[in-house]
This record gives structure tokens, sequence and C-alpha cells, in this order.
């Protein structure tokens, strides 16, 4: 009886797809357990230091069009912290008020409200961004 | 005496042929598989096609245009609705061709004119009975629904003939036993025919779902809710949507074959064997 079923479970049309499905459950698990939609950074000014109140503005990017998802503050260590954002292909750029822009970062995510921190910080410069 | 100092010499002669045949095999195979290997790469780097010099190599991969097209368009919901016609048309074909051809295994009168007349109709291309297979499905009340969609693929005769060169394999007296034991016909196929002819059965599953799986011509004429589109409509509609999109259009590609590629790595022993029993005789 054992060994039917075992010869059952390991046979490939059995083997594969449920080796498959529980790719899938465990990717779906922890997919749920980190799609909080937080995106963290630090934001530096064109010296290097941590810049407080800047702006730092998010966009969904699709295939033709890019769509506002807001903007955020940055605190007095020049971090910031979006919460809401919703989606695998975001932009994000950090500008302030009489000293200039950082570039404009493309971040993609593997699943929609990946939970993410910036592995460099947004550099604000003085004169013209560029846009990537 | 002479023969045994001759063997060594033959043994290694053949081992020599061996490997030229398997060099010559991965020749082709090489030239064979480029394509899909081209497919692959593009879609793990989205580098143009027409890039130059084209690198063999991949440069930088990343699985972000797979998250794109599972996100940006309804992928999921082709992918449920390519599946569940094929399971129907897969189910249809291994039940439906089964029935046909075990019935063209029985000797009466006109089974040779039958046979002429399916043979025959092999040749004839689907594009010319579009018209009454859509005045038809119409007046069943099925079209724009997944019976419709499926309805054509239900029986080919390719697999007609697979399962008839696998029955024809079966002996009589097996078959005159369940008869005395009080099967019916039906009960003779389902009961005897079909469970000894496990690899008839996996070619009517492969061709049945390639088939359907790829079908876009007759989808596309009866389909019209965008919800209802099958993968192949998905692509089509992907491709006039969205120009500049070369990464994401090969992830889509690969997303579209996989299944199929897997299936036919999954039966393909069987598949062989469904596709030349009954080929040789003796």
């Amino acid at each position: 009886m054992t060994s039917t079923w075992l010869r059952l479970i390991t046979h490939r049309f059995v083997l594969i797809p449920l080796c498959i499905g529980l790719t899938a459950a465990a990717w779906n698990g922890y997919v749920s357990l980190h799609d909080g939609g937080l995106v963290r950074g630090v934001v530096l000014g064109p010296g290097g230091a941590p810049v407080a109140g800047a702006k730092v503005s998010m966009m969904e990017k699709n295939f033709t069009t890019n769509s506002d998802r807001g903007s955020t503050r940055t605190r007095a260590d020049g971090s910031f912290e979006f919460t809401n954002n919703r989606s695998h292909n975001i932009l994000l750029r950090a500008e302030m008020d009489g000293v200039g822009r950082s570039d404009q970062i493309t971040l993609r995510l593997y699943f929609r409200s990946q939970n993410v921190t910036l592995d460099a910080p947004l550099t604000i410069k003085p004169g013209a961004p560029k846009n990537g | 005496m002479t023969a045994n100092a001759h063997r060594p010499r033959r043994a290694t002669a053949r081992r020599k042929h061996h490997w030229s045949l398997h060099a010559g095999l991965l020749a082709v195979s090489f030239f064979m598989l480029v394509p899909f290997y081209w497919v692959l790469k593009t879609s793990l780097t989205g580098e143009n096609i027409f890039v130059y010099p084209p690198k063999l190599l991949l440069n930088d991969p990343h699985p972000f245009y797979y998250v794109d097209v599972w996100y940006l368009i309804p992928f999921a919901r082709y992918l449920a609705n390519s599946a569940i016609v094929s399971v129907l048309a897969i189910v249809a074909n291994v039940v439906f061709n089964a029935m046909a051809a075990y019935a063209l295994t029985k000797h009466f009168r006109g089974r040779g004119l039958i046979i002429t007349l399916l043979l025959s109709c092999m040749m004839i291309p689907f594009q010319t009975t579009i018209v009454p297979a859509y005045l038809i499905t119409g007046k069943l009340g099925l079209l724009n629904s997944y019976l419709g969609m499926a309805l054509p693929t239900f029986s080919t005769i390719v697999c007609i003939f697979v399962y008839k060169a696998s029955f024809d394999a079966v002996p009589k007296s097996l078959i005159d036993a369940a008869r005395i034991d009080g099967l019916s016909e039906l009960q003779v196929i389902m009961k005897i025919m079909i469970p000894l002819s496990a690899s008839a059965v996996a070619t009517n599953v492969i061709l049945s779902f390639i088939w359907s799986w790829n079908n876009f011509m007759w989808p596309l004429i009866i389909v019209r809710d965008p919800d209802m589109q099958t993968l192949p409509l998905g692509l089509s509609r992907f491709l006039t949507y969205h120009e500049n999109t070369t990464g994401a259009l090969y992830a889509f590609c690969v997303m579209v074959l996989l299944p199929g590629i897997l299936l036919f790595l999954m039966a393909q022993r069987e598949f062989i064997q469904g596709l030349t029993s009954g080929a040789t005789k003796g």
C-alpha cells in the first residue's frame, strides 16, 4: 500500500506538478509576508551630508506612461519612507528648493508592493538633473 | 580465432561511429536550439535582436520583464482561459478519438471508405471550413465561450489513427474474453483498450494540448470579450498595444511556450512510443 502511494507520488506526472505547486505556494507565502509597500532610503546633499526636508517624489512606471504616486519629505537624518507603494516598477527623485535635484532612479521590484530599502542614497546635485 | 581478433577492431569502429554520430546530432541540436536560446536571452536582458555586434552570452540578466508581463497585462486571465480550453480539448480528444478508433478496428461494410474519407479530410485546411464552423458554433449558441473555442479541436484525425494503431495491437482474444465477462463496447474501450494504450493516450494528450494551446485563428474569430482571450490572442494584443517592449515581449513568448515544453518533456517517452506503435508489423 505504502509502496503504491510512493510510486504514485514519485511518478513524474505527479512529482513535477507537485514541485511546481509547492514552489508557487512558497513564493506566494513569501510575497504575502513582504508586500507592505514600504520604500525606504536616504537623501544626501551635494557635500555628502544628509538633507532634512527634501522632497522625494515617487512615480509608477508603466509600459507607456509614468503616473504620479505622491511625495514625502526627508527627516532630520535624511531618511525617507513611503508606505503606500502598490507597484513593482517605480521612479524616485529627490529635490530641495535652492539646492537642486537628484537623478531620477528606476526601482524594479520582484513583486508588487515589495518592501525595499535603497542600496544607494539619492544624492542631490546642483544644476540640471538626469532622468534614468 | 580470426573472428575474435576482428571483434575489438569492430567495437572500436562502432564507438568511433557512435561519437561522430553524437557530434553531428549535437551540431544539429545547436542550430535548432539557438532561436530558443535567443528568445530566452532576450527575455532576460531586453537586448534588441538587431543589436550589432550580436552578443551570444547573457549580459546583466534579470527577471523583471517577466514581472512586467505578469502585472501589466492580464496574463493570469489569459493563462486560465488557455488552460480551460486545452483541458476541454484534451478530455474530448482522449475519449472521442478512442471511440472512433475502436470503431475502425472492427470489420464492417464501408470501413475502407470511411478510412479513405478521414484520410482525405486531413488534406482540407481548417481555413476553408471556418465559415461553416462559425455558423454551426453560432447556431449552437457557443460563440464567445470556452466550449465554442474548444469544439473544433474535440477530435483530430491524426490522433484517431494513433489510437487505431495501438488498438490494432491488442489481441482479439482479450476483447472476446472481456465480452464473455459481460463488458459492453464502451466498457471494453474504457477498461481494456485505453489502459493498454498508455502511449497512444500520451500522444493524444500532447498533440491535442499543443494544437489547442497554440490555436490562434479560431479563438480570434469567435471571441469578442477581452476577458475570454487565450494566450496567443493576448500575445497579439500585447504586440498591438505596446511597441517598444522587446524584453517583455520575449518574456511573454517564453511564458506561453513553457507549459507545452514542460508537458512534452514529461511525456516524451510515451509520445514517441505512441507515434511509432503500429509503424512496424510482425
